[in-house]
């Protein structure tokens, strides 16, 4: 306690040198919490958005990933309800959603356009996509429906003039190598953020897509989780109840998310490094400053029989002090700046290849306030052994005759 | 002499210093014994090794050659380790310019060695009253060391020296920095505290009142004691 004592009131000493110091920890803290917070946040979006697009845990056909069929479903799945009801009685399944990706021509009669569609199971499919599948107009599906009804991208609405109740004609090849054709009706026009997905996207019910196919298959099976957490437990079991099939997560999927991820991890890194290099330098600085200026001070306090170890020590406690002042002041910083962003409503701009943009906001993650108080604690006080401990095991006449 | 009421036994000390390609022979072989509770004054003219004498002396320099030792140990083998330590329980300094702590209280400032060798509070806290009140120096105790007089500040360096009942302080010009009364004040201080506590104090010092005030005057001219 007293030594502690000692430190702050030699901290205090140089009150504007160590308040520079503990400046610059500050803000280094807080753009490394900001930015951190920031990536976290993004991370986390991405990750929901990701889930929510392709479930956290997709069984297919052992082939079913490999995009490498002949025609269409024939790495399908078979018998899915019984599957689908299996794997829903699993602990922590929200729900299974069978889909039948398939592609072909979309024409209104006049023109025709290449689309990409799913096959969903409109009730199942449309409530687990949540925000992530926006409609501008219409509604779902209907699952049984006389005439089929589908849902199409906004981008694709407007190549085709269509609006809803609009009729269209979808062109597909069959499993058995056949074009096939299906007159439709528009129930909705929706957008997903991507306007190269939305040039194409076309969602259809997942019974008449399986008739236009002349297949009973599906192509895979999305399983939803209540917990993101729980991924790679649900697709470890499912891998153990089904070792025949191939089972995939929402991250090996999830391109966009590992390249986003990775190019942040990145930037926020070398960010990071950048700042342990400055924090180490605004307080080897400070403390080298502070140490010169006490070396016959150091030579007094050897003299009457304080070890080079004790001196090093009380630099190091020194050291601790400004950057533990400096980190709290950064973290309150940070916490402010994430506070306030809550409630300010920043809307960030749209990232590559989307059409929306998304709310600046910076996740609080205790791990890395934690952390990151670690590290910046642990600079400082190897900071203040670096710069103290030649002083500290200097002669002792040698520091005393300093001036 | 017996070995238990020497304090300090210093046997031929030599120390050269090197200054670029010339050698300086500061000592050429001074043997001294100081007995326990004795006040040495060690005067000669500026530059006749005094300091050098008194740094080997507090343990804070090592000789070139000879002997010392303390309290009737062999001290000539111990690392800066276990002379720190030695110091830390032995020796009191005293110096010229008085070297207080700033940042620290009159308090802390005497109370310092006694924390370093680990008293227990509540006898520090007595201890360091003790020193503060010997030295009149009771009612500064809050006070930090620049708003004290000269002579205030050596009084505190003399309580940090003798709060811990050292066996030996080394006193280099003590009174160099003061007036005359002051100084005069600092000697009686030194040397009737030095003998409450059976301390041995070695001083050098040019300062005639110093040394008159003291049990043994040596005189040391060119490295050499006369
Ligand atoms: N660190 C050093 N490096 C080189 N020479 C030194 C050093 N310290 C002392 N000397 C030399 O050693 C000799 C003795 O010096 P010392 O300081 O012991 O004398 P002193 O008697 O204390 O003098 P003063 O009365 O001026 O304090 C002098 O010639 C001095 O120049
Ligand atoms: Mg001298």
């Amino acid at each position: 306690m007293k030594w502690l004592m000692f430190a702050w009131k030699n901290v205090m000493r140089n009150s504007r040198r160590s308040l520079t110091a503990m400046l610059i920890t500050a803000l280094g803290t807080a753009a490394v919490l900001g930015s951190g917070g920031f990536a976290l946040f993004t991370y986390e979006s991405l990750e929901e958005m990701t889930a929510r697009d392709t479930g956290h845990v997709v069984v297919a056909n052992a082939r079913g990933f490999e995009g490498d069929e002949d025609v269409p479903l024939q790495h399908g799945l078979a018998g899915s309800p019984a599957l689908a009801a299996k794997f829903a009685a699993l602990p922590g399944v929200r729900a299974v959603a069978p889909r039948v990706q398939f592609s072909g021509l979309i024409s209104n009669g006049d023109k025709s356009a290449v689309f990409v569609g799913s096959g969903v199971v409109p009730e199942i499919d449309f409530r687990l996509r949540g925000p992530q599948m926006n409609f501008i107009s219409g509604q779902p599906p209907a699952s049984n429906s006389p005439a089929p009804e589908v849902v199409i991208g906004n981008e694709l609405a407007r190549l085709m003039k269509a609006k809803v109740g609009s009729s269209l004609t979808l062109l597909a090849t069959t499993t058995e190598g056949n074009l096939n054709a299906v007159d439709v009706l528009v129930s909705g026009i929706a957008s997903v953020g991507v306007p190269e997905i939305d040039k194409r996207l076309v969602l259809a019910d997942l019974a008449s897509v399986q008739k236009l196919l002349l297949s009973d298959k599906v192509g895979t099976l999305s399983i939803y989780l209540k917990e993101t957490a729980d991924t790679e437990a649900i697709a470890t079991r499912v891998r153990e109840m089904q070792p025949e099939l191939a089972v995939k997560t929402w991250r090996d999927l999830a391109v966009f998310y590992q390249a986003v991820r990775a190019l942040y991890d990145r930037i926020f890194g070398i960010l990071g490094v950048i700042m342990i290099c400055i924090v180490l330098f605004a307080m080897s600085n400070t403390l080298g400053m502070a140490v010169v200026e006490r070396t016959r001070e150091i030579g007094t306090l050897r003299a009457i029989g304080t070890l080079p170890a004790e001196i090093v020590r009380n630099f190091v406690l020194e050291g601790m002090l400004i950057g533990g002042a400096g980190t709290v002041a950064g973290m309150l910083l940070a916490g402010v700046a994430t506070v306030f962003l809550l409630f300010a409503g920043i809307e960030m701009p749209p990232p590559p290849g989307r059409s929306a943009g998304y709310p600046l906001l910076l996740s609080f993650s205790p791990p890395l306030y934690g952390a990151v108080t670690l590290v910046v604690i642990v600079l400082a006080a190897c900071a203040a052994w670096l710069v103290s401990s030649r002083a500290a095991n200097k002669p002792v006449t040698e520091a005393l005759a300093h001036v | 002499m017996s070995a238990e009421s020497c304090t300090v036994r210093l046997t031929g000390l030599r120390k050269n210093y090197r200054v670029g390609e010339a050698s300086v022979e500061a000592l050429k072989g001074v043997s001294l014994d100081v007995l326990s509770g004795e006040m040495v004054a060690l005067t000669g003219p500026s530059g006749s090794g005094k300091s050098t004498l008194l740094n080997l002396c507090g343990l804070i320099d090592t000789p070139d050659a000879g002997s010392r030792e303390l309290g009737g140990t062999v001290i000539d083998k111990l690392d800066e380790i276990a002379l720190t330590r030695l110091r830390r329980e032995k020796v009191g300094f005293i110096f010229q310019g008085f070297n207080l702590v700033p940042v620290m209280t009159v308090y802390d400032n005497v109370e310092y060695p006694l924390l370093l060798l680990g008293v227990a509070a509540a006898e520090r806290r007595q201890l360091t009253l003790t020193a503060l009140q010997q030295v009149g120096l009771e009612d500064y105790a809050l006070r930090l060391p620049d708003a004290l007089s000269g002579g205030q500040r050596q009084r505190v360096a003399i309580a940090r020296a003798l709060v811990k009942s050292p066996a030996l302080v080394i006193a280099d010009e003590p009174t160099a920095n003061l007036d005359s009364t002051t100084a005069r004040q600092i000697v009686d201080l030194l040397h009737e505290l030095a003998h409450e506590r059976n301390a041995s104090v070695v001083v050098a010092t040019h300062d005639e009142r110093m040394s008159s005030h003291c049990d043994r005057v040596l005189h040391l001219i060119d490295g050499e004691l006369q």
